[in-house]
């Protein structure tokens, strides 16, 4: 499906190209009968190829600087971003885990509540976490060495813990008590169709939730 | 977040606690493909190489995915079902941009 699209695709940029130039070289021949040199009308054939040009040139001067200057923040920073994020997950819980009195995510049916169950209902919550490029770098030297990527480890854990804590406060923001039948799915951002594409990972965290009769 | 969606229950444990389901109308299921515009798609891009949270596509996985459970809930609506039950989420990367997202569960009725 995706295949044709991008013939699709293709093919309707190049005839656009060639009719696009085609008919500039047409109005560039027609005019130089009459005017020997006219630099407006040399714009005006090329204008629109040069304007078809302009954002890809744009993007790649921005990428040039930009992408690099990213990388540096990335060596800098990007394990002193998620040990900060970590610290943060690790207060809102102990937050959380006071407002409910127990941690309220259980993998559990619910058929061990003695009491009765009054009201339930879905709770999700996402996260969406890339590795910065410098550490996917340290794992792909990991992993000529084998044995634990510890990076990839920590990105990862890292992730769940928020989306984890994000379920915790879903629930509470809905005023629920509990969260029965917890399920985390990890999705990977990156199509393989494209595996130069975004490396990041999704975590999608859902349950239900239930307010004890 | 509604947990009662025009008077349909959403869960993903197969039963609803104090209710005994008396009919099984099927598996209802939702889906969407949903896209951030491409500059949204560069900024990503960018915050990628520098690592972290990507909050576009956060947001975006967030909207499709209320997007898919309302259109699960239609279909069980449509079969007139007052509940779903034991609902599931696949997540599918279709191309760079975009991601497909589906919610499935059983169509119940309830009492």
């Amino acid at each position: 499906m995706r295949s044709i699209d991008a013939k699709v695709g293709t093919i309707t940029a190049s005839v656009m190209m060639a009719v696009l130039m085609f008919s500039g070289f047409a109005l560039a021949q027609a005019e130089e009968v009459k005017s020997e040199d006219s630099p407006a009308i040399a714009l005006l054939c090329l204008g629109p190829i040069l304007l078809f040009s302009l954002p890809f040139v744009v993007f790649g001067i921005v990428w040039t600087i930009v992408g690099p200057i990213m990388f540096l923040y990335g060596v800098l920073f990007s394990e002193r971003n998620m040990r900060k994020r970590m610290d943060s997950v690790v207060l809102r819980e102990s937050a959380s885990i006071e407002h409910f009195g127990k941690d309220p995510l259980s993998t559990l049916k619910g058929t061990n509540i003695v009491g009765g169950i009054s009201d339930s209902g879905l709770v999700y919550a996402s996260f969406v976490y890339s590795p910065s490029h410098w550490q996917l770098l340290i794992a792909w030297i990991n992993q000529l060495f084998g044995g634990r990527v510890d990076v990839m480890h920590r990105v990862i854990s890292v992730g769940r813990a928020e989306a984890k804590q994000r379920l915790r406060e879903q629930a509470r923001a809905a005023g629920w008590q509990d969260v029965l039948n917890v399920r985390i799915d990890t999705a990977e951002m990156t199509p393989p169709s494209n595996p130069k594409g975004t490396k990041a990972v999704e975590i999608f965290a859902y349950g239900t939730g239930i307010k004890f009769g | 977040m509604q947990h009662i969606r025009d008077g349909i229950m959403v869960v993903n444990t197969e039963t609803i606690a104090g209710k005994v389901i008396t009919q099984n109308l099927g598996v209802v299921g939702g889906s969407t493909v949903r896209a951030k515009h491409i500059g949204k798609d560069i900024g990503a891009l960018f915050k990628n190489i520098g690592g972290g949270e990507l909050r576009a596509y956060t947001e975006l996985l967030e909207e499709s995915r209320n997007e898919a459970i309302a259109r699960m809930v239609a279909d069980a609506q449509a079969r007139g079902a007052n509940a779903i039950v034991n609902v599931r989420f696949a997540t599918s990367a279709v191309t760079a941009g975009a991601s497909e997202l589906f919610a499935y569960g059983t169509a119940v009725l309830v009492e």
